[in-house]
């Protein structure tokens, strides 16, 4: 396919619509609600700011549904933007999710007493960062998007100014995200450093030389179409240039390993995994309970888009067994950690960071393998999390307890104990969410952890049947966590307990009753999730193996070796 | 003559002065304002070089921002440096042993650095002497400052990431004002501008 210079200039300026309109809509809203704030004393904009947001997400979803020119499979501004089918499905998931979240959130923010317009801005802004991070196809821009929605999600966790355990988990996050950027940017000098290069599809293509076998032979079977045709002889003589050079950088491939873990190591920090998860109970249990709900269910999608991205785009001709089983093993770990040290808790929300810190251990684990199907059961598991994580966490915000003394944030496990006696519906459903999460067979939650363990069963080594063997083990230990919540819910007997105001809006009701809903359908149906993510996982795969074996793949290889080693 | 080379040498000795300054005196605002100066003069010394950019970034990070916070910070707090030690002879050869160790492993480290640079091995002193004199012809050809270099790479391949960092700026600013600024009058930590004053100047009176 021949594309003019003048056409691909125009093609460039098409993309990325859904962030532009997020980026107007927040210089829109800064300027426009600080003047109406100003003018009126006391006005409270909180619940109709937070429902237009939403309907700004679901406007933005509309515009990446219609973006049909993500079939092109094209990259933008200069090769830092790359418009594939994983970023679109991706960035419409997290569209929608938040969408959801912003009404979710829009009745409870004056029961917490945040009530400034800010709040959702700051929101709005790291969604822009995660949605940038979801597409993003060159380190700098990776960082950058990263540090956009790390320095949010540190306002966030520390906007309620008068309780101090909220800043001390802003001070915290702040901290480990500081820490945890400064080990990318460390890994991504050094990667410049060796190479040369920032952009992950010409890093794609040099690791791509990295592993073919030289020989004439291969040369031959490489260029099916007649050599004559394309000039094999200039290409031949190329190659062995590119391979000259690449071995002058062979022997620092192990600095390059180096650097991946480092990155891999930030990238972890940001997901909360076994060894650097302990961050997160403390800024789960500290933070206002709208932005612990952020953390927890939106923000992980991204990160494994972009370690998607790095490890089967990137450097999967580069990397060795080594990263995989350093992966599989921060996997196996926290999956462990997170199993076992929820067993003593009694406050909710440390409860259900502990058990966010089990997921994405079984996210990793399949992460690590790098197959076709383990993608596709990561994705799916991602959905079925953050559906689940929605419906869960929608149902803390709208239980207001009765307070008789002064206002206190943290709910722990013993004041559900009479929601069966006054919301038996809201029990029901709390029930059944926790059912989904702990993976009992009549709810969604049974195919995530299933199609994770037949992905992991699938590589035939004995290791891994090793790792499935006590995942399932630890998957039990935690179940009994999320037992136990329902048989605080279900089976005491109390008759003095914690009291709750009805649920004040129909909003969040309808919301609840939809998630509720939804996890039972896709029980039922779930051929939707499964062909979205059959066809994303697909697709990472056959468009980089088409580059690499088909003749068309190959020359455009060729091109792009050209421009790194001739033009450099 | 006064070329660049006499430039360089005269700032260069400035900024060792203004270095020696910032230790020497006993106030500690006089050696904040030395610093500044110490940050001006290298910055000059960077200009000499044509590193432009990193020398308008010194003179906008480390004299805008930095030392002009430590100025306030300094100033606001209660000082109490008045009893500092005045003779500062007696640390003169401990400092001096502290130097050998410091300079004498990058000397021998870098020791080829200074001897041979040009062929004219036999003009040693003035060798040391006109360390850059040299004309670099293609200058004389094609010249672009190396700001303009930076801001059209900046405005053309990476507009993207320039308006992020932009978005980040706007962030920070929003951020910083919703966590700072309080309604709660109780709460608030505002600045008494009467006892302030009335601190600092008890503290000239002295």
């Amino acid at each position: 396919m021949q594309i003019s210079l003048s056409s691909l200039l125009v093609l460039e300026s098409f993309s990325m619509f859904s962030e532009y309109f997020i980026c107007v809509t927040i210089f829109y809203f800064l300027v426009a609600i600080s003047l109406a704030t100003y003018s009126v004393r006391g006005l409270m904009v909180q619940k109709a700011v937070s429902q237009c947001f939403g309907l700004v997400l679901i406007m933005s979803l509309y515009l990446i549904i219609n973006d049909d020119l993500i079939s092109l499979n094209f990259s933008s501004f200069h090769n830092s933007i790359s418009n594939d089918y994983l970023g679109f499905f991706s960035k419409s998931l997290l569209c929608f999710f938040s969408a959801v979240y912003f009404f979710i959130i829009s009745d409870s923010l004056k029961e917490q007493k945040l009530t400034s317009f800010e709040y959702q801005l700051v929101l709005l802004l790291s969604i822009l960062g995660l949605l940038i991070m979801c597409s993003c196809d060159d380190f700098i821009t990776a960082f950058l998007a990263i540090e956009l929605s790390g320095l949010a999600f540190y306002i966030l966790a520390s906007y309620r100014k008068t309780s101090s355990y909220s800043i001390e988990g802003g001070i915290k996050y702040f901290v480990v995200g500081a820490v945890s950027s400064a080990f990318f940017l460390l890994g991504s000098s050094f990667i410049y450093g060796l190479t040369g290069l920032i952009c992950f599809h010409d890093l794609e293509c040099l690791f791509l030389c990295w592993n073919i076998d030289w020989d004439l032979e291969y040369l031959s079977y490489f260029f099916l179409a007649t050599p004559e045709s394309i000039g094999v002889t200039d290409i031949r003589a190329m190659f062995r240039i590119a391979k000259r050079d690449l071995f002058v950088i062979a022997p620092h491939s192990y600095v390059t390993e180096f650097a991946l873990s480092f990155i891999f190591f930030s990238l972890f920090i940001k997901l909360a995994a076994f060894p650097f998860h302990l961050w997160s109970l403390d800024v789960y249990e500290g933070s206002p309970t709208s932005s612990t709900f952020f953390f927890a269910t939106i923000t992980k999608l991204s990160i494994f888009v972009l370690l998607i991205r790095l490890c089967c785009g990137v450097f999967d001709n580069f990397l060795h067994e080594s990263i995989h089983l350093h992966s599989t093993w921060v996997g196996i770990s926290s999956i462990f950690v997170g199993s076992f040290g929820g067993l003593k808790q009694r406050r909710l929300k440390t409860l259900l960071a502990y058990s966010s810190v089990t997921h994405m251990g079984y996210l990793i684990v399949v992460f690590s393998l790098k197959t076709e199907q383990a993608i596709q059961a990561l994705l799916l598991y991602l959905i079925i999390y953050m559906l689940s994580g929605l419906s869960i966490w929608a149902m803390l915000l709208s239980l207001r307890l009765k307070k008789k003394n002064k206002a206190k944030y943290s709910k722990e496990i013993g004041d559900l104990a009479l929601l069966r006696r006054a919301n038996s519906s809201m029990a029901f459903a709390f029930a059944l969410t926790m059912f989904s999460i702990a993976g009992i067979p009549p709810l969604v939650g049974f195919f995530a952890k299933m199609s994770v363990f037949f992905a992991t069963l699938d590589e035939l080594r004995y290791l891994y049947t090793k790792i499935v063997f006590f995942s399932l083990l630890f998957s039990v230990v935690s179940t009994f966590y999320y037992i136990r919540l329902i048989k605080v819910l279900y089976s005491e007997n109390l008759e003095v307990g914690k009291l709750y105001y009805p649920i004040s809006d129909s909003n969040s009701t309808i919301i609840i009753s939809n998630l509720i809903f939804l996890l039972i359908f896709l029980f039922c149906n779930p051929n939707l999730l499964w062909i979205f993510t059959q066809k994303a996982s697909f697709l990472i795969f056959t468009q980089k193996s088409f580059l690499a074996f088909a003749p068309e793949g190959a020359l455009s290889l060729a091109a792009d070796l050209m421009d790194i080693y001739f033009l450099n | 003559m006064l070329n660049l080379n006499t430039l360089f040498y005269v700032f260069s000795i400035f900024l060792l002065v203004f270095a020696y300054m910032v230790i020497m005196s006993q106030h500690p605002v006089f050696s904040l304002l030395f610093l500044v100066a110490c940050f001006i003069v290298s910055a000059f010394l960077l200009f000499i070089l044509e590193c432009e950019f990193l020398a308008l970034l010194f003179i906008i990070i480390y004299v805008g921002a930095i030392a002009v916070l430590f100025l306030f910070a300094i100033m606001m707090l209660e000082s109490k440096l008045q009893n500092l030690s005045r003779n500062s002879i007696k640390y003169v050869p401990i400092s001096f042993f502290f130097i050998s160790i410091f300079f004498a492993p990058f000397y021998l480290k870098n020791r080829n650095c200074f001897g041979v640079i040009t062929p004219y091995a036999d003009q040693k002193l003035s060798l040391y002497l006109d360390l850059n004199k040299y004309q670099n012809w293609y200058n004389t050809i094609d010249l672009a400052v190396d700001v303009e270099v930076y801001g059209q790479v900046l405005y053309s391949y990476f507009v993207l990431q320039f308006l992020l960092a932009g978005l980040i700026l706007l962030l920070a600013l929003i951020g910083v004002v919703c966590l700072t600024s309080s309604s709660f009058k109780g709460l608030s930590k505002e600045q008494s501008d009467f006892k302030q004053l009335s601190r600092t100047s008890v503290y000239f009176l002295k």
